[in-house]
């Protein structure tokens, strides 16, 4: 018998295959006459259960604009570590990069001398300089270098104006941590931007829209997985009157802002701010909080 | 104007003994065992530390339920029995291959993030080959580049240094086995973040008609010579090693190198490696999301 008639065949008799199998007709219906197979009574109809009503909501973050200060531990390790690397090193090959006598090589030569003191105490870094007109005189041509460079500016101060005036609203303020968007209701409870999931919507696409009806288009903003970062499931509260709520979940994306500034929606919003994961266990509900801090990054 | 203000030490403890002398090198030997660590903070590894790891662990996220988290083993048919005296100490890997380019990624993990583990700059210098002196050009711009240098880290070293690359086999008119043909250095830790950065902001933004690295072109797909039933896989694909090259115009980009570009005999190209920890099917998207985080740009090659 060939295989197509073969198939042709159990698809008209499909008997010979019913001894050893169930097929999906045989599942929910009670056989009373077989052995194997316990019997099934009708069970009362249940009440299917409520399905939890499905929230986005996204994690806004600005991320670090200047690196961390280091601790006193730190500065000192890498201080000592320094002076190591100076004395086990190869010396620097002067020939090869600079011209002699050019001022170039006189600049390397002063900054050298210093660095030397600092790093191995005053005896060392001395110059020994034969004629001392001379070594004036390449002095000032490094001083009106520098000059002509611009190197006597300033450096920018690693604090902004924002965090002197406690402005929360300033993506400036914090450059040395994570920020994160915090929306207040006008009920004046403090969330992360939320919003619904419509029938048939996939949750990312839905995290999309929903960052945008909360805070704007006035922002360039980049949601940064498909996957949800966490979940939370706000506390069921007893109805007071009417049929129960249905329970709730939020689903968390992580996004970036990349320019511009929330505006969010007056309507729904009442206020915003920029805050670091320390200052945000001060704003929201401890249940809350207890859902969200392991998304939160430390640094 | 210094980042870190320095901070004084005292006075070193006074020397009560004299110190081992080393003979060959002719230098005391310092009595611990010296190890050269970070002296400063490194910039691109916060950023990686403080932003990356995290976006990286959610874009690779693959939900493993833990049904099937416990796998059972591959049974694996040896190619030796080890019962038997004569091959028991044969290698005896399974029939069919370890098969580590087919394994989809290990559970993710926090600890399995996408990181880099090594930066390698290639340079092959073609004129090697007819005079080694040739090379002396590319080891000191290598080393100008990567600041390595020879027993750089006194007694101990700190990296392998600039390599000489040899021929590895005899292929007629091209090379011979044994024969230098070029040099590499590998740089890893915050040396390597440090050329990423000059690469990034010094040689990359100065190229001119760069777009960015071309991504190969997908190996099943509408733009395959291969059909779409193909799996073949290649190993760039399930390595994690993102490679491109430099034309020779842009080794004088390199600020190591534009200072005093007159003391080279004559410019380099060279390729650069990224090697990262991905590995199996899809390393090579894991591993070019982690390099495009260190802002190199990648484009879609035409058709």
């Amino acid at each position: 018998m060939s295989s197509r008639k073969f198939l042709l065949l159990c698809r008209r008799n499909t008997s010979i295959f019913s001894t050893g199998r169930r097929t999906l007709a045989t599942v929910t219906a009670a056989s009373p006459s077989s052995l194997s197979t316990p019997v099934h009574y009708p069970t009362p109809p249940q009440k299917p259960k409520a399905k939890p009503k499905l929230l986005t909501s996204i994690i806004l973050n600005r991320a670090p604009i200047i690196t961390p200060t280091p601790t006193p531990f730190e500065r000192a390790f890498y201080t000592y570590q320094a002076r190591l690397r100076r004395v086990l090193f190869n010396p620097f090959p002067y020939d090869f990069y600079f011209k002699q006598g050019s001022i170039l090589e006189h600049r390397f030569n002063l900054e050298e001398r210093k660095r030397e003191r600092l790093a191995f105490g005053p005896q060392f870094g001395v110059a020994d300089e034969l004629d001392k007109e001379k070594a004036a005189a390449n002095k000032a041509a490094v001083e009106q270098l520098a000059e002509q460079e611009g190197e006597s500016e300033e450096m920018m101060p690693r604090t902004h104006p924002a965090d002197e005036a406690r402005d929360y609203k300033s993506l400036d303020r914090k450059g040395k941590r994570n920020l994160y968007l915090l929306l207040q209701e006008n009920e004046g409870t403090w969330r992360f931007p939320q919003g619904d999931v419509k029938k048939g919507e996939l949750l990312h696409q839905a995290a999309q829209r929903d960052l945008l009806t909360e805070c704007g288009e006035y922002m360039d903003s980049w949601i940064v997985s498909r996957n949800p970062i966490g979940h939370y499931r706000p506390p069921r509260r007893a109805p007071s009157l009417g049929k129960p709520k249905p329970d709730e979940v939020a689903f968390f994306y992580k996004a970036h802002i990349l320019a511009g500034q929330a505006r969010p929606n007056p309507e729904t919003v009442k206020d915003f701010a920029w805050l670091t994961k320390q200052e945000i266990e001060g704003r929201v509900p401890d249940h809350y909080w207890d859902g969200v801090k392991d998304m939160l990054s430390e640094h | 104007m210094p980042l870190l203000r320095p901070t004084r030490f005292g006075r070193p403890p006074p020397i009560t003994k004299d110190l081992l002398f080393d003979t060959r090198r002719k230098l005391p030997r310092p009595p611990v065992n010296l190890r050269l660590r970070e002296f400063a903070p490194c910039r691109l590894l916060d950023h990686y530390h403080a932003t990356l790891s995290d976006n990286l662990m959610y874009m690779n996220y693959t939900h493993t339920p833990p049904s099937e988290l416990k796998k059972p083993a591959r049974e694996i048919r040896l190619r030796w029995d080890p019962s038997n005296p004569y091959s028991r100490y044969r290698k005896n890997e399974p029939v069919g291959g370890v098969q580590w380019s087919k394994m989809p990624p290990e559970p993710s993990t926090p600890e399995n993030i996408t990181c880099l583990e090594a930066v390698q700059i290639h340079v092959m210098a073609k004129d090697a080959l007819t005079s080694r002196s040739n090379l002396l050009g590319v080891i000191a711009a290598l080393r100008a580049l990567s600041g390595e240098t020879e027993g750089g880290a006194g007694a101990l070293k700190s990296g392998t240094g600039v390599q000489i690359v040899r021929g590895k086999k005899q292929v007629g008119g091209w090379i011979r086995a044994g024969m230098p043909a070029g040099a590499k250095v590998t740089l890893k830790g915050p040396p390597m973040y440090d050329l990423i950065a000059t690469l990034t902001e010094f040689v990359l933004p100065r190229l001119r008609e760069f777009n960015g690295i071309s991504m190969p072109v997908a190996v099943s797909g509408h733009t395959s010579y291969l059909p779409a039933s193909s799996n073949a896989v290649k190993a760039s694909d399930v390595s994690g090693v993102i490679s491109f090259g430099l034309p020779p115009e842009a080794m004088a980009f390199w600020p190591q190198i534009e200072v005093n570009q007159d003391a080279y005999p004559k410019m380099y190209g060279m390729h650069i490696h990224f090697i990262t920890n991905a590995v199996g099917i899809g390393a090579q998207e894991r591993a070019r999301a982690l390099v495009s985080g260190f802002q190199i740009p990648f484009v879609r090659r035409s058709q």
